[in-house]
């Protein structure tokens, strides 16, 4: 059996081509699997769990709402805008599968050990 | 660094936030409002018997209705869900009061005797108190076993152990409430 490389298609690296490549950076995903789990959450509690800065995590969250995988909504609370963002359908759907990917990865990365 | 290795990683930083999300503790004011109502109503059982099934058909469902709004404004304020983790806890503390609810029947049906209400009522506080510490927030894991020592001392004392039982119960929450505001989230 050839050695675990870096590239994609050698072996079970294969897999990588299912996952999803908007899922691949970690503040995406990690974002997708929160609202998943807690149907919403705000800009703040979401800078708060993933210790990312206003600047990087809009724009990543931007990424994830540009492609239909989260849905936001803008409301005021005590005089202060809040946005709240939540997943929609086609994220859970491509969360489900990026992680089914995941999941295959690591099951033939162990029996590969 | 691998692909293998940059994925572990990722998956860590992931676990991590999941975990921090799911440790967000009890609001301040809904343990202040149960310490108070508990701690009158088991009081209540030494100091004035008869007012006992009163004070808990208005305060039980009060409070629940009270605790359900206060849980929602703390979401909302905290920024983090509000369906999802709303309808967990309505149905672990609601489920929790329509058993206490359906326990009610068993001496109005005079299948046991009027006294063996409250420390039936009383084991059931602790086994949802206990599980609301395994499943919602483990501070209460420690109310739980409280209540449950609180069911051999009313079982054992012949005098005051309602009372006694109910100063400690409100000393437990208003710890725990203190211990939930000191991130800055509990309220």
């Amino acid at each position: 059996m050839a050695p675990a490389t870096d590239t994609p298609a050698a072996g079970p690296w294969e897999a990588l081509d299912g996952l999803d490549p908007l899922l691949q950076h970690r503040a995406r995903i990690a974002a997708a699997v929160l609202l998943s789990r807690h149907g919403a959450l705000s800009f703040s509690r979401l800078k708060a769990l993933l210790g990312e800065t206003d600047g990087n995590l809009g724009a990543q969250l931007r990424k994830l709402e540009d492609a239909g995988y989260i849905g936001v909504r803008k409301e005021f609370q005590d005089r202060r805008p809040v946005t709240w963002y939540r997943l929609t359908p086609k994220g859970r759907r491509g969360l489900a599968s990026h992680l089914e990917t995941l999941d295959r990865l690591v099951a033939t990365a162990r029996a590969r050990d | 660094m691998t692909s293998m290795d940059q994925i572990e990683q990722d998956l860590r930083y992931v676990r991590s936030a999941v975990e921090q999300a799911g440790a967000s503790p009890t609001p301040r004011l809904l343990c202040f409002l149960w310490a108070a109502l508990g701690g009158v109503g088991f009081a209540l059982v030494d100091l004035r018997d008869a007012w006992v099934p009163a004070y808990w058909a208005v305060a039980g469902p009060a409070g629940f209705v009270v605790s359900a709004v206060l849980g929602w404004r703390h979401a909302r304020r905290l920024g983090q869900g509000t369906a999802r983790d709303g309808a967990r806890h309505m149905l672990h503390w609601g489920g929790m009061l329509g058993a206490i609810a359906l326990a009610v029947l068993l001496p109005a049906r005079g299948l046991v005797p009027a006294s063996a209400a409250g420390p039936v009522i009383l084991l059931l506080l602790a086994l949802g108190y206990f599980q609301a510490g395994v499943h919602l927030d483990p501070a209460f894991r420690w109310v739980g076993l409280l209540l449950a020592t609180g069911y051999v001392l009313v079982l054992t004392m012949t005098t005051w152990g309602w009372l006694t039982l109910g100063v400690l119960f409100a000393l437990a929450l208003v710890a725990t409430g203190l211990r939930a505001g000191a991130d800055g989230t509990g309220d």
